[in-house]
């Protein structure tokens, strides 16, 4: 069904080619998952599935693709867009028209199909993505994981032989992803559609799909193989495949059912280690953030009702809960962008006894104690250099030029440090947005999703440094989707539902009382005391020791 | 909600008086009935929003116009106060005559602004564009993507302003818009290019066909020659009087030339339409009664221009002329308000 041979390509103007000699071939009806490090070439490959490499970005192509019987080099996107639906990884960027119903609409109104056959083709498309029921809202009122949903149904009214997506799950929520990895493997199953994607969370689709492609990057050859082929070769793997690695559990497990089997073989009894949790402060330090009957409305909706928290000095405090429960606005709360209805939010600095109220304080002098990183990190980046941008905020804050190598190499940045931020992956861009906040010494840092759209190893490094600067003492408040990383560095987990706190405990605890926010290896083993890889590890290795 | 053509019919039909009248009690009653369609239906959309941002322009101009006709112009009995007679322009008497023409010129404005601003939250742009002419396809579509690209882009600023300020950016002078306005650029021009990458893939502009480059040429060249023609034809009927109907044929001639490139021109464009909006009872009466507001102004307007004609320097009385029938009238304007009650359903 698709061909590649000896594919190799090179952007305009780039110098080492981003596919070199890749030759593959994947079958109809199959669902293929594309993974591999960021700036692998997921996104190139994925792109001369319809031409859009190299008609829409130029370059230099050499090699054969066929898709679906057709040449892709040779017809460009117009030519393959009846054969081939493409749906990119931003859910804000796709739509042109504001309507849903006009929005399936406007790619066959191009194709100047008739009326009748046009009208039944959306009904069947509302239906089959089960969407009928956004058929006449406004795409700016969708949820990321709705507008997904509309861009993938948006294509399928042409109805493509093949639907690829790249990242299509990146921006969402876990609920979001969810409903679009629903909507791909009905489509996949009831149609026999060829589904090709990219995904960062393979945790959630290695066990739908048939074969894996894996990139490894420049100069290496991809591996195409059955899923737990591909994931015993590789190193980026979901908790649960890295652990059953390092058990030398066989045949891999894919599902927390099948590593269940493994688990109870293991006899570990629950709760061994009961009462005295490992990972959870005292309260004896300091407290920084302290907030009381904290309310807040939106334009009359309640965002925020009746929170009340504290939080001491070197806790890394996680804020989880579904998108809209009012996390965004508890930390633009805490750094004074937005002042409480009612109740109080005090900061306290490093040298400061009494804590300040963010309703008499001024936003300069919160922000001497408090940095914010918000959730996209293109909102900060403006200067022509990472250096550029690192001066900046230490002008801001009236502080003089630094030195800035410490905090560079924490975050391993210095290779970049006179690149051009914006021409940076998304995972550097947000390393330099930390950076660019850290410059300026906060003793309270707010992080919101600080890991939308980065791969295991950014994830990985990312956990360190956030481990690393609260043991340097700094106060840490999160707020994410990301289970995995809650799991690896958080101290306590706090959890909101419709602006108000539903559970605040100590992250294991809070874990593993769960069934949404708990960790893989924790739904594994259902013990507080087992939520990361290293917890097991570490188990095994006392065991064995013993 | 309604047809997209009973909402144009309206519009032409509450323009007509706002452009044309200057006596402010029937501009009040066009501007009640503007605000009555806005506040029953035009609430619920989302780009409706922006009524509020058209009133506050309208304001500010009706707030503007009253100086600056107070200022400039100085005839009038019931003068208010004097002026230094050597200041150009503004020296001179200041009289209650000029501050309430300054007034009635800026409730003109206020009027006009609030139909189109009523229009714009009531009416379905995406059925406005699709009932562009099929030549004008493309600016349609232009139109169409910056409707949906500019609340994201409003949505986008706002969270660039706020990232800024806690880095410690501060706004003192033209240099410090640098770190707004770059990320904002580059993320609009990103969202950009990820745009047009998603229609290529959905395959827009397979609808057009390449014309041969020589037929293309010869539309151009037909175009551009009754544009000549329609041009002479207005010169000769506004200079020749005695030869004007000769004048208004050729002026007809450039007309149905134009009219046959225009169609050419469409004949490339291979697309169709998903869907008709539907034309309902409620819009017959609609159209009915903007037909006849505008009817009954016109018959109004050459029968007894007297009754709607305002002009508060003398000898012209300071209060305005009305005639019930042809305000009346006018409220007819107000129609959409009544005729659709299942709009209230709508509101979530």
């Amino acid at each position: 069904m698709i061909r590649f041979e000896q594919v190799t390509y090179r952007y305009p103007g780039g110098g080492s080619p981003v596919l070199s000699e890749v030759s593959l071939e994947i079958q109809e009806g199959e669902f293929l998952l594309v993974m591999g490090p960021s700036g692998s070439g997921k996104s190139t490959l994925l792109r001369c599935l319809n031409g859009l490499v190299p008609h829409f970005y130029g370059g230099v192509m050499a090699g054969q693709v066929e898709v679906d019987g057709r040449d892709p080099v040779a017809l460009g996107p117009k030519g393959m867009a009846d054969r081939v639906g493409f749906v990119l990884q931003d859910p804000e960027a796709q739509f042109v028209v504001d309507k849903v119903e006009d929005e399936l609409a406007f790619a066959l109104e191009n194709q100047g199909l008739d009326p009748l056959l046009m009208r039944k083709r959306i009904e069947e498309v509302l239906d089959q993505l089960n969407i009928a029921d956004l058929r006449n809202r406004s795409v700016s009122t969708l949820s990321g994981g709705e507008r997904q949903r509309v861009a993938i149904a948006a294509v399928m009214t042409l109805q493509p032989h093949v639907l690829v997506l790249d990242e299509p799950t990146s921006q969402l929520d876990p609920q979001g992803a969810e409903e679009v990895l629903d909507t791909l493997v009905k489509l996949n199953q009831d149609l026999g559609l060829t589904v090709i994607l990219s995904e960062h969370r393979l945790e959630r689709v290695v066990q739908y799909v048939d074969r894996i492609l894996y990139l490894p990057g420049v100069g290496q050859a991809p591996i195409l193989d059955h899923p737990r082929a591909v994931l015993g070769q590789v190193e980026m793997t979901p908790p649960l495949v890295t652990l059953a690695k390092a058990l030398d559990w066989s045949p891999l497990p894919l599902t927390i059912k099948e590593g269940r089997r493994y688990a109870r073989e293991h006899s570990w009894p629950a709760g061994t280690q009961d009462g005295n949790l490992p990972g959870t402060v005292a309260a004896s330090a300091p407290v920084s953030v302290s907030v009381e009957g904290l309310r807040f409305s939106y334009n009359g909706h309640p965002a925020l009702q009746d929170i009340s928290l504290e939080v001491h000095r070197g806790e890394l405090v996680a804020l989880m809960g579904r998108n809209g429960s009012g996390k965004t606005t508890l930390l633009k709360q805490l750094v004074g962008l937005l002042k409480p209805d009612r109740g109080r939010v005090q900061i306290a600095g490093p040298d400061v006894e009494r804590g300040m109220d963010t309703r008499q304080a001024g936003l300069d002098e919160i922000i001497r104690v408090v940095g914010y990183v918000p959730q996209n990190p293109d909102a900060l980046l403006f200067g022509d250099t990472v250096r550029q941008e690192l001066d900046f905020t230490r002008r801001g804050h009236g502080l003089p030029a630094g030195s800035y190598d410490p905090v560079l190499s924490a975050l391993s940045l210095e290779p970049y440090a006179d690149r051009y931020p914006r021409d940076l992956s998304v995972g550097e861009r947000q390393r330099v947005a930390l950076a660019s906040i850290l410059v300026a010494e906060p003793q309270i840092l707010l992080l919101d999703e600080p890991t939308r759209g980065l791969d295991y190893h950014q994830k990985e490094a990312l956990t360190g440094f956030l481990q690393a600067e609260k043991e340097r003492g700094r106060t840490i408040i999160m707020a994410t989707h990301d289970v995995e990383l809650a799991a690896q560095c958080a101290d306590r987990v706090v959890l909101l539902g419709e602006g108000q706190i539903v559970v605040d405990g100590p992250a294991r605890q809070v874990m593993s009382e769960s069934l949404i926010f708990a960790s893989q290896i924790n739904k594994l083993f259902r013990d507080p005391t087992l939520i990361t890889v290293a917890d097991v590890l570490r188990l095994q290795s006392g065991r064995e020791a013993a | 909600m309604f047809n997209t053509w009973s909402w144009v019919i309206w519009l032409v039909a509450a323009a007509v008086p706002a452009f044309t009248l200057r006596n402010p009690l029937y501009l009040a009653l066009v501007l009640a009935a503007a605000g009555l369609v806005y506040f029953s239906l035009g609430r619920t959309s989302a780009i409706g929003r922006s009524w509020g941002s058209f009133a506050k322009i309208g304001l500010f101009l009706f707030a503007l116009a009253i100086p600056i006709n107070a200022l400039s112009i100085h005839t009038g009995q019931i003068v208010l106060f004097h002026l230094p007679e050597g200041w150009p322009i503004i020296g001179g008497p200041i009289t209650l005559e000029a501050v309430i023409a300054g007034a009635v010129s800026g409730l003109a404005l206020f009027t006009i602004l609030m139909v189109f601003a009523t229009f714009n939250a009531v009416v379905d742009h995406y059925q406005l564009l699709r009932a562009t002419p099929a030549f004008l396809f493309q600016a349609g579509v232009v139109i169409s993507i910056a409707i949906t690209f500019v609340p994201q882009m409003v949505l986008s600023a706002k969270e660039i302003r706020e990232a800024q300020r806690i880095r410690g950016h501060r706004f003192r002078g033209i240099r410090d818009l640098l770190p707004l306005i770059m990320p904002l650029l580059a993320s609009g021009l990103e969202r950009a290019i990820q745009l047009a990458e998603t229609m290529e893939a959905r395959g827009f502009g397979s609808a057009v066909e390449p014309l041969p480059p020589r037929r293309a040429l010869a539309i151009q060249i037909g175009g551009l020659l009754a544009l000549i023609v329609l041009l002479a034809g207005l010169f000769v009927t506004a200079y020749f009087v005695e030869i004007r109907t000769w004048g208004w044929a050729i002026v007809g001639l450039g007309v149905a030339g134009l009219l046959a490139t225009f169609r050419l021109q469409a004949g490339r464009v291979r697309q169709s339409r998903y869907r008709r909006p539907a034309w309902h009872g409620r819009d017959v009466l609609v159209v009915a009664a903007c037909v006849l507001a505008v009817g009954a102004f016109m018959i109004a307007r050459m029968a007894m221009p007297e009754a709607l004609y305002y002009s508060p320097y003398p000898p012209n009385a300071l209060w305005p002329p009305f005639q019930p029938v042809a305000g009346a009238a006018l409220l007819l304007l107000a129609v959409p308000a009544l005729a659709a009650p299942e709009a209230l359903e709508l509101k979530p």
